[in-house]
């Protein structure tokens, strides 16, 4: 490919400001000796012109309108999970240490001093066990209660 | 002089622009309209290049908005905004010509289209015959854009009319610099050759 050739390709991306500095200066050398590729050049410069003097169409003020409220609650539904997770988070956190602080104490009230350095089980374990289970289920249910009314809630609005 | 005043605008817009996205990720509502007012054209018109049909562009529009509002604590303030913004954009208006229309991800449509609803709004204050002479040539080639490949009619629109870097064209559209060139050059070699064919002897400026 001749000297001539490699600029003709390079022309189109020159209009474009799209060369390389070493590139750009070799488009520069050879049109200043042929009239042909600058008169090419040109042609190109002036569709690129054209480009960047498209008129920019305009969405309608309803839309802008109707994206900033439906992002907006957006907004609002994000931080609102965000909430929820940090609000599940310390309730799960607190759950738990409440249980496990309530282990020693039911083992105090059934079976006193003595029953709480027993490592054993016994019946009052195994009731603790029960209410812990039935109390845990039920919070659950009630999450997922809680949950599917507010997202109905939310569909109707 | 007016490079120091010019660099001192682009370095208040940058600091407004920071502050703004800023204070989005923190949920403030001011932050979106203020963001929403300065992008609200550029973003729509992007959108309205990739799929032609202002309706369609309407919908994907608000539909970038709310992933913005989605995603924007997920938004690395390391990253060009812009190039993040439109790359929501694009993504969304992929998924949806993959949906509606796949083909045209692949192929240009055949043939020139008819009055095409870019080409309906104003040009700036110059003399009337100008300015009518303008918008049919801006019309034109509005149209013939219309006939390129998805993927160089966005580079070329991202180039030209959002006037962005090759480097941030190659961040949104998730591409190597390469690429971005050939679409480029592609783009206008089927841009020009589609004017020249249709109106021979017209000056494209």
């Amino acid at each position: 490919m001749s000297d001539h050739e490699k600029v003709r390709e390079l022309l189109a991306l020159s209009a474009a400001d799209a060369l390389t500095r070493a590139e750009e200066e070799q488009v520069m050398n050879h049109i200043r000796t042929c009239a042909d590729c600058s008169a090419e050049v040109d042609r190109w410069r002036l569709l690129a012109a054209g480009m960047r003097r498209l008129p920019t169409p305009q969405p309608r003020p309803v839309i802008v309108e109707r994206a900033r409220a439906r992002a907006a609650i957006r907004l609002a539904e994000e931080a609102e999970h965000r909430w929820h997770r940090i609000v599940m988070l310390g309730v799960i956190l607190f759950a738990w240490a409440m249980t496990l602080i309530s282990w020693p104490v039911v083992k105090l009230v059934s079976g006193g001093i003595l029953g709480m350095l027993d490592p054993g089980l016994n019946h009052a374990w195994i009731a603790f066990a029960i209410f812990t289970t039935i109390v845990w289920i039920s919070g659950g249910a009630a999450a997922v209660f809680l949950s599917l009314q507010q997202r109905r809630e939310r569909s109707l609005a | 002089m007016d490079m120091i005043a010019s660099a001192a605008i682009a370095w208040e817009g940058r600091v407004g622009l920071e502050s703004e996205v800023a204070q989005l990720q923190r949920g403030d509502l001011d932050a979106l309209s203020a963001l929403l007012a300065r992008y609200q054209n550029r973003l729509y018109r992007y959108l309205l290049r990739l799929v032609r049909e202002p309706a369609e562009a309407e919908d994907l529009f608000q539909q970038t908005w709310v992933r913005v509002a989605e995603k924007i604590r997920q938004y690395d303030s390391k990253r060009n905004f812009e190039a993040w913004l439109f790359t929501v954009a694009r993504n969304i208006a992929i998924d949806h010509l993959r949906r509606i229309r796949p083909e045209s991800l692949d192929e240009p449509i055949p043939g020139m289209p008819g009055e095409s609803p870019v080409t309906r709004l104003p040009s700036g204050e110059r003399p009337v015959l100008d300015g009518i002479m303008d918008r049919e040539r801006s019309g034109r080639l509005a149209q013939a854009l219309e006939l390129l490949p998805v993927s160089q009619r966005e580079v070329l629109t991202l180039r030209f009319e959002e006037e962005m870097k090759l480097e941030e064209i190659a961040d949104v559209i998730d591409a190597p610099l390469s690429t971005v060139k050939t679409r480029l050059r592609r783009g206008l070699d089927r841009l020009r050759n589609t004017l020249e064919t249709n109106y021979p002897g017209e000056v494209w400026q």
